[in-house]
């Protein structure tokens, strides 16, 4: 427990200098880098808690980071643009949406069930395309950015701790979350599920209720997503985006906190320098993805600390 | 909308559904004999559509264009199978998720370098083009129709190759118990790259199909394997006959809604919202067909194993 | 307290259970013996609510339990061993049996730590205690030795606070220290529970055992003490003059 709380402090310190030193050496552009990867990460750690410690394998996670981002821009363009109303929207069509696709894929286990959320992700993604009044393919950009009192979200740095604060603060409420009763009987099912219902959990309410908390969290990626990009296309829906989700929590490590942080600094970071060298970077990614799939199984995590038990 | 109009869309919906069959025949049969979860599926139809259009150019004639751009298509697929996939037999389906949506990236990209990301269009030859009156009135494509002749040509074929052939009886115990046929003696490495070489090749026989009437592009094989997986999850996963019945029901079902619910829907509300309701929930169809068939059938209708 | 009516299930042409009557008693033990293939592990897993029965009925302390589903069957005081021992792996010994004492409970936190809360250690150590694994709270279930997981399942299944103890076999793969260890404390438990024991060692049933049931072919052939059992001509042929 000691050795967690020290990796924390020091992660979170060494976030919080990053935008002073990079403004003091003139390289803003890490800080936006850096703002969005800690902003993919929230949505790493809401899908590490389904499927790192739900064993759910949902394929379909990047939806939610429409639905969030979405509902923002949408209201942003019927001119609502109090970010608490919006921000509260997101969360909350996020996790209706979550309880709708849950309650029928949960319902299904194994390979049907990672057909199935991708499949329904895949529906919400034709349906942004095909929504023209919201820029249909090509996506529209945000009227006017999420108005809060006292943050600027257009400020880069104001933005990029907001960003900080949500992450850490998403970290520490799944932590609760899985250490409660409610996190032991969902571990226990993805465990042993027979045992589970033996001594009388039954896996589903648990395993609905924490795909619609991973499906809220990840909305409010969304939202500030939105926020980030300026831009909202059906792309943040796209399967492509639900595969580098989840790689972001296996290689971190699953069912560990830091897990699936370390996982998105470690992939975007690896994308970034990748895109440097070439336009077409997905080809030297695609085998280094199959690669560290067939060669590890541990994650990063397990290279720090011990994951709990 | 007239009673021509409605034919000529079932044709397109069987066409369709014809070009699905073959994708899910192959991802079914090496889904419930391998177990093996394969995304890159997908990749082989687009390395099917490529290999042909190169061929294609390359040898001048059609005929000889499609036979090497399958032969091609059959041997990558072969050597993905030895080189990356073999690996994750064992393995969970989350890591056979994960593996194979790396490859899908490979491909995408590898393709978009030797080929450019523009869209190529295959050229038909001469006895394939023009059209034919299949009942009085309508005329049809021709390379349409022998788009779904051919189909059902080759679903014939699978039929009989699973039901009366004695690999057909390999695969079908195989589906239902590996390890016994293994204790049969049965060399099940080689089985397993004779059930991939079949997907592969029903893969890239779908793909250089659909190069004269889709757009040849990188990414072409990603929007349709999800469809196939609405096939597969509504026909029954294993199960070659769910994979025919679910094709040609999602085939027909996206087809004609495409095609006739904006019209449809334009006499019950005001043109408008038609518009825009219209194709949205005609992209919706087939999923919100997929969540009906589950709640009826959790297994899909014909559950293989 | 468990009575069973007709209980008939079927795969394929082989008849598992081919209408299976019984009753048990409450604050019985009582085992049920019968050559390989007979039907027990079937039976067992209707009584559990892992399989459906084809036709019959089950009713456990008055209800009627024979479509209900395995947790619901073990929110009612039905606990169950597995045959093959099944338990968290990825948990200690201590969390395994402080899951099936929250499994029980009306309560569910999402924010407050399970793994600090008094009234599930407390009660869940007890459990420990009781069983003999005494000081191997923390250990992760996974480095138990296959006694030991044995005693776990055991433990959790007092944790539930059971009605009946369903136990599919417990001695399996003990060594004789072991089995003793076992026995000794089935003995402490009878009496103040009903159990229904599933078992092919016929030292720990002889011992334990108020009323034998034999299975055989799926058939119920005698239920009775176990001085009349050992004395049963047809009991004696279906184990083919095994010794009794």
């Amino acid at each position: 427990m000691k050795k967690e709380l020290v990796f924390w402090f020091v992660c979170a310190a060494l976030l919080a200098v990053l935008p002073p030193v990079m403004s003091a050496i003139g390289q803003p552009y890490y800080i936006d880098l850096v703002r969005r990867i800690m902003i993919l990460a929230i949505a790493a750690v809401s899908l590490n808690l389904i499927l790192g410690y739900g064993g759910l394998v949902s394929f379909g996670h990047a939806a939610y980071l429409g639905v969030g981002a979405y509902a923002v821009g949408i209201l942003a363009f019927y001119g609502v643009t109090a970010g608490w109303l919006q921000f509260a929207v997101a969360i909350a069509a996020s996790a209706v949406v979550a309880a709708a696709i849950g309650s029928i894929s949960i319902r299904t286990s194994g390979i049907y069930f990672i057909m199935i959320t991708l499949a329904f992700t895949q529906m919400l993604y034709y349906l942004g395309i095909s929504l023209d009044v919201f820029g249909g393919d090509d996506g529209m950009r945000l009227r006017t950015r999420s108005q809060f009192p006292l943050i600027d979200l257009g400020d880069p740095v104001a933005s990029y701790y907001v960003a900080l604060a949500f992450m850490l603060i998403a970290v520490f409420v799944v932590f609760r979350i899985v250490n409660s009763r409610f996190g032991m009987a969902l571990r226990a099912s993805k465990s042993n599920e027979a045992r589970a219902r033996a001594v009388g959990i039954s896996p589903y309410p648990y395993r609905l209720a924490a795909f619609v908390i991973a499906g809220a969290w990840c909305g409010l990626a969304g939202a500030l997503y939105a926020n980030h990009t300026n831009y909202i296309t059906p792309g943040f829906m796209s399967w492509q985006q639900s595969g580098e989700l989840m790689f972001m929590v296996i290689l971190g490590g699953m069912a560990s906190t830091a897990g699936p942080v370390l996982g998105s600094f470690a992939l975007l970071l690896l994308e970034e320098v990748l895109k440097g060298w070439t336009e077409h970077w997905q080809v030297i990614l695609g085998p280094l993805l199959v690669l560290s799939v067939i060669l590890f199984r541990r994650g990063l995590a397990g290279v720090f600390y011990k994951p709990d038990a | 909308m007239t009673a021509i109009l409605v034919f000529e869309q079932l044709l397109n919906g069987l066409q369709f559904g014809v070009m699905l069959f073959l994708m899910a025949a192959g991802l079914t049969l090496v889904f419930g004999i391998m177990n093996l979860v394969n995304l890159a599926h997908g990749s082989l139809y687009m390395v099917g559509a490529y290999a042909a259009v190169a061929a294609i150019n390359w040898t001048g004639s059609w005929l000889a264009g499609v036979a090497l751009g399958l032969a091609a298509t059959l041997a990558i697929g072969m050597l993905t199978e030895v080189l990356a996939l073999r690996a994750l037999y064992e393995r969970d389906h989350l890591d056979q998720v994960l593996a194979t949506f790396g490859l899908i990236l490979f491909f995408n990209e590898a393709v978009a370098i030797l080929f450019g990301r523009t869209a190529l269009y295959m050229t038909l030859p001469a006895w394939l083009q023009g059209h034919v009156e299949i009942i009085p009135g309508s005329i049809y494509p021709v390379y349409r129709a022998a788009v779904i002749a051919l189909g059902l040509i080759v679903a014939v074929a699978l039929w009989y190759v699973v039901a009366r052939t004695r690999l057909g009886m390999l695969i079908r115990a195989g589906a239902s118990n590996r390890a016994m046929i293994a204790a049969l003696g049965v060399n099940i490495r080689l089985l397993y790259t004779i059930v991939f070489g079949f997907g592969a090749a029903l893969a890239g026989l779908a793909g250089l199909m659909a190069g004269p009437i889709y757009a040849v592009q990188p990414g072409m094989g990603d929007s349709i394997l999800i469809q196939v997986f609405v096939v597969i999850v509504i026909g029954g996963i294993g199960s070659v006959r769910g994979a025919l019945v679910g094709a040609i029901l999602v085939g027909v079902v996206d087809t004609l809604g495409r095609a006739f619910l904006k019209p449809l829907l334009g006499q019950v509300i005001s043109a408008p919202a038609a518009e825009a309701a219209g194709p949205a929930l005609a992209s919706m169809l087939i999923y919100l067909l997929m969540a009906v068939v589950l709640a009826v059938r959790p297994a899909g209708l014909f559950p293989g194993k | 307290m468990l009575e069973v009516s007709d209980l008939r299930k079927s795969f394929g042409a082989l008849r598992a259970s081919d209408g299976i009557s019984l009753e048990i008693r409450e604050g019985e033990t009582h085992a049920i013996i019968g050559p390989n293939g007979a039907g027990k592990t079937t039976f067992i897993a209707q009584l559990a609510g892992n399989l459906r029965p084809d036709s019959g009925a089950i009713r456990f302390a008055g209800e009627d339990v024979t479509r209900m589903p395995t947790h619901q069957r073990a929110r009612r005081g039905l606990a169950r061993s597995f045959q093959i021992t099944s338990v968290f792996l990825d948990f200690t010994a201590l969390r395994n049996v402080a899951l099936a004492v929250q499994a029980h409970e009306r309560r569910v936190g999402f924010w407050r730590d399970a793994r600090k809360d008094p009234a599930l250690n407390e009660r869940a150590r007890q459990c420990l205690r009781d069983v003999g694994l005494d000081g191997r709270f923390d250990v992760p279930a996974v480095n138990l030795s296959h006694g030991e997981h044995r005693q776990l399942e055991m433990a959790m299944a007092l944790a539930t606070r059971p009605r009946l103890l369903l136990l599919d076999e417990p001695m399996a793969g003990m060594g004789a220290d072991e089995s003793q260890r076992m026995i000794g404390l089935l003995s402490r438990l009878k009496g103040s529970h009903t159990i229904v024991l599933v078992e092919h060692d016929m030292d720990a049933v002889f011992r334990l055992a108020d009323r034998i049931s034999v299975l055989v072919y799926g058939r119920l052939i005698a239920t009775d003490t176990p001085e009349r059992i050992r004395a049963n001509e047809e009991v004696r042929r279906a184990y083919l003059g095994e010794d009794l």
